[in-house]
């Protein structure tokens, strides 16, 4: 009986015991939930700091910056005409249509690739390079326009004459898509570091002069049937760069394209 | 048992969210691209939202790879996943052809190069294994069950 009233009561005191235990550890447990809740939303706010700060640092490279020139021929005749510009001799046989967006990375290739050799080619008088500066890509730099504000720009660098230094420069230092571009302020220091001197160009680079006419050339030229291409698996679109001449495209898959085509139209 | 399909399910995740994070990350004038072309977003909010969600991505890859707030963390990766499924769903309804830009890549693709059922499948299969984690997170060779030992076994040790 005794034995049995000792073993209740030790029973009861372990029980005592055990929920002393218990309740510490639960208070243990409580306040290390409320740290790992800390831990997680710090983690998580430092994440979205951190994205931003290397985005910020990386996108921004052009900010600021000189778009350094590339000097191109001087001697060429250029022309603006509407949303086009035309750069070498009436008298060349052979006009190509070269369409490209000032952000588009092939068309950078591209010019990266060929336009010594159609520069000599200009020069030389037998050909003679209708640009198409197109705004496809448009919404594609950070923030977006920097498609439009370039190709406008480069129309009224073409009024002064200046077309193939200025177009040669933006490509040369061409910004990355997706990022940001060159603002209207650094388009007009490029131009008078390629000496346009007149007030109209900065006018015009600030108001947009042909900002119209250059998206009504881009709609119009997106929907020419001669100018869509195939892209595989059975689509067929407009893309930049496109060359053409008389109206038909030209492939460039060949590097000796450019002989070709000249050597074809004279002989 | 069941804690050990809570395992495979959280670092199963974390390996998802670390992967895509990464892809993303490697890339960010890309992920703005991605982001852009979900034509969704006021043009401010889509630069932050490109440059945030790899950083998040990868944030909760390693919270789930540590097992630390595995709950909080599934409701988070949760919320996360359901925005890209709402987000994949409009373009779809709109008619826009985009690659959702899940592990990389995203913008404009051709009609043909869609896969927006593809897409939302995988994102609800990972859904899914999230509401797992929501309901029971519990799971092997966590943090949560170094820091938070549960009452429960404290108890058995008192029997004789």
């Amino acid at each position: 009986m005794g034995g049995a009233q000792r073993n209740a009561r030790k029973r009861k005191q372990e029980l005592a015991a055990q929920r002393a235990v218990l309740a510490a550890r639960k208070a243990k447990s409580d306040r290390n939930k409320i740290i790992i809740t800390v831990a997680v939303v710090v983690v998580i706010a430092a994440a979205v700091v951190t994205g931003i700060l290397i985005t910020n640092n990386q996108k921004n490279k052009t900010e600021g910056m000189q778009i350094p020139v590339n000097k191109a021929s001087e001697q060429v005749q250029v022309k603006r005409d509407g949303a086009t510009v035309l750069v070498g001799k009436d008298s060349a046989k052979v006009t190509l249509d070269v369409y490209e967006d000032f952000l588009c990375p092939a068309c950078g290739q591209f010019e990266g690739a060929y336009a010594t050799q159609i520069d000599k080619k200009v020069e030389e008088g037998s050909v003679r390079v209708r640009y198409h500066m197109l705004t496809l890509l448009n919404d594609r730099s950070d923030p977006p326009g920097y498609s439009l504000d370039s190709a406008n720009a480069a129309l009224l660098a073409a009024d002064e004459g200046k077309f193939p230094a200025f177009h040669a420069s933006l490509f040369k230092a061409q910004p990355e898509e997706g990022a940001r571009g060159y603002d209207k302020d650094q388009l007009i220091k490029l131009g008078q570091d390629i000496g346009i001197d007149s007030p109209a160009f900065a006018d015009g680079v600030r108001t947009g002069k042909y900002n119209q006419i250059v998206e009504d050339a881009y709609q119009q030229v997106a929907k020419d049937p001669k100018l869509q291409q195939d892209f595989g698996k059975g689509q067929r679109g407009f893309g930049t760069p496109t060359l053409a001449v008389d109206g038909r495209i030209v492939q460039t898959d060949d590097p000796e394209w450019l002989n070709k085509l000249t050597s074809q139209q004279t002989g | 048992m069941l804690d050990g399909i809570g395992t495979v399910a959280r670092l199963g995740l974390a390996a998802v969210w670390f992967v895509s994070g990464a892809i993303k990350a490697a890339d960010l004038n890309q992920a703005y691209i991605a982001v852009q072309a979900y034509d969704l977003l006021p043009q401010g909010v889509v630069s932050v939202v490109a440059a945030a969600v790899p950083f998040i991505e990868i944030a909760l890859g390693l919270l789930l790879l540590l097992g630390l707030g595995t709950r909080l963390v599934a409701v988070l990766s949760a919320v996360v996943m359901l925005g890209f499924v709402i987000a994949i769903s409009q373009a779809w309804a709109r008619g826009l052809t985009i690659d959702c830009g899940c592990f990389g890549g995203g913008g404009q693709v051709t009609a043909s190069e869609t896969a927006y059922p593809q897409e939302i499948a995988r994102d609800i299969g990972f859904l899914v294994l999230m509401g797992w984690l929501i309901v029971r997170p519990r799971t092997w060779l966590s943090m949560d069950g170094w820091l938070t030992r549960r009452p429960a076994e404290a108890a058995v040790v008192g029997e004789d």
